[in-house]
């Protein structure tokens, strides 16, 4: 029987309080085994609750969630065995080490001293802190000790990676790194589900992902999927007076000095950097971005 | 018996204790010294120091007990160390139990110096050792679980206000209530000293090594005192304490 990874129908969460806060609104979605998904949203979407509640940390209002089959709230045990989580904004101990928080995590998973020792080095081999394994967190830094806790989180030999936004924080070098670590997981049969609020992260990562928004998921497919949801497929930024150009009727978005311009089609983009460079405007053609439909489908981009 | 239970409890104990030991070993030590304080104080304007020595064994396990039953926990939740557990095949009793003993692990080196000596003073009998363990794995327990419950009830309070309140209560239970100095003192608040566990544990130990006399009855309720405080801690923070946020 080939059961998905993780699975959730209508699930459904509301704070309570005095404003009552819907965070999930019937969300309904199916992540496959070995494929790396991306739940991508504005802070404040609904990311972190789905998350939180596919990882037994939090109990649904409504709906149901369901990990390798075991559903999290009645069998939160037997899902807790096939899990890792990296939290958001974690932090860690500034006098464990690296070696430490995977050897001590993995030990708590059942593992013998021996096989914790192996699946620690490679972990640490993985997000390239092998050689800074024995310095105490405190003397890291932002960017290492992130690693140490994705780390502590591959150390654990899960078949599931549940990371809340994994890379915030990490430069452009470390977040690559990250991003292969990640990606040589999910080639060895990972399944891993992330949430990043970085268009560039789920376009590049994602096998699959859903663009999550006010609690409900509004789009899902593979990034090139989600690409073309939008009307136009390309865009072309010109940067000068776009005055004499004819844009009316384009979708556009004012960005200071530059304007981009979205066009239904290829020949259209052209036909517009054409006209451009003729009238002396610098002009630069390329297929929409995750971003432009991102933003397009959560309705708050800034159209001129 | 559920090993991984226990062996668990163990592993979280020894993540809390063992690499803040290897790294900051002057923890010990400034564990003792604190303890040992009011021994001086005994020394230069009198009094006794069997009563003292008895007092900075009852310090020495319950001062970091308690503080560490708050700040671990707070700490935990703040660098989120707490969601990883949670979500990890990890009972909540373990973690609560492994947060419980890391502090025990910090302060043995302390107690066993403390214990040693009082028995060379000749403040602790030999054949009472048995007792004053037991006692005073009775006041670690109550000491955490009293721990527990602030850390449970103040869960919005930072990181460094629970840090504060820790450090204030546990002065208190140990330098204020008759730990250092004997209970007769207290007159008709004396049943004071057998409601705080710090003080009735060193009530206990010097019962057991003879430099205080109690009737039968007073040891029984004494000991239940100690267990009840503990029972009772552990009932009000299963009423607040939840592994899974709702």
């Amino acid at each position: 029987m080939n059961v998905e990874a993780i699975k959730t129908e209508d699930l459904s969460k509301t704070y309570s309080g005095k404003q009552p806060v819907q965070a999930l609104k019937g969300v309904s979605l199916s992540i496959k085994k070995g494929e790396l998904f991306t739940l991508l949203g504005l802070n404040g979407a609904g990311k972190t609750t789905f998350l939180k509640i596919v990882s037994t940390q939090l109990s649904p209002t409504k709906g149901s969630a369901y990990v390798l089959g075991s559903e999290v709230m009645a069998q939160a045990n037997e899902v807790k065995k096939h899990i890792a989580v990296v939290p958001q904004d974690v932090l860690t101990y500034g006098n464990l080490t690296p070696w430490e928080y995977c050897y001590y995590f993995s030990l708590l998973r059942g593992k013998s001293k021996h096989e914790t020792e192996k699946v620690s080095q490679k972990a640490l081999k993985a997000v390239e802190l092998w050689d800074l394994r024995n310095r105490r967190c405190l003397e890291l830094s932002g960017g290492e000790k992130k690693r140490a806790i994705i780390a502590t989180a591959l150390a654990s030999d899960a078949a599931i990676l549940l990371l809340d936004e994994p890379t915030s924080g990490l430069d452009a070098v470390a977040r690559r790194k990250v991003w292969v670590a990640l990606r040589e997981l999910v080639e060895q049969g990972t399944t891993i589900l992330l949430t990043t609020h970085m268009m560039e992260e789920a376009e590049i990562l994602s096998d699959r992902l859903a663009i999550i928004d006010k609690g409900s998921v509004i789009a899902e497919g593979t990034p090139e999927e989600i690409k073309h949801l939008a009307k136009e497929k390309f865009r072309v930024v010109i940067e000068g007076n776009a005055h004499d150009l004819n844009l009316e009727g384009n979708s556009r978005t004012k960005l200071g000095s530059k304007e981009i311009v979205y066009v239904p089609d290829e020949d259209q983009a052209l036909e517009l950097v054409k006209t451009s460079l003729k009238k002396g405007v610098k002009a630069e053609a390329a297929r929409v971005t995750l971003e432009d439909v991102f933003v397009k489908l959560v309705g708050r981009g800034e159209e001129a | 018996m559920n090993l991984k239970f226990l062996k668990d409890a163990f592993i979280i104990a020894e993540l809390k204790a063992i690499p803040d030991l290897k790294r900051n070993p002057s923890m010990i030590l400034l564990i003792a010294v604190i303890s040992s304080f009011p021994l001086f104080y005994l020394l230069v304007f009198g009094g006794s120091l069997s009563y003292g020595l008895v007092g900075a064994m009852v310090a020495t396990i319950s001062f970091i007990g308690l503080a560490a039953a708050i700040q671990d926990i707070s700490q935990d939740r703040y660098v989120k160390i707490r969601e990883m557990i949670v979500a990890m095949p990890v009972n909540s009793i373990s973690y609560a139990l492994g947060v419980a003993l890391g502090p025990l692990f910090i302060s043995a080196p302390g107690l066993i110096f403390f214990m040693v000596l009082a028995v060379i003073q000749g403040a602790l009998p030999v054949w009472s050792i048995g007792w004053a363990i037991a006692s005073l794995l009775l006041c670690w327990a109550a000491g955490s679980s009293i721990g527990f419950i602030i850390s449970t009830y103040l869960q919005r309070a930072s990181v460094y206000t629970l840090n504060n309140i820790a450090n204030i209560i546990g002065l208190g239970l140990v330098f204020i209530a008759p730990v250092y100095y004997p209970e007769e003192i207290l007159g008709s608040l004396r049943w004071l000293s057998i409601v705080v566990p710090t003080s009735n544990t060193a009530g206990l130990i010097r019962y057991y090594a003879g430099t205080m006399q109690l009737p039968l009855n007073m040891v029984l309720i004494r000991w239940l005192a100690l267990a009840a405080t503990v029972v009772v801690s552990m009932i009000i923070v299963s009423f607040k304490a939840k592994w899974r946020e709702t």
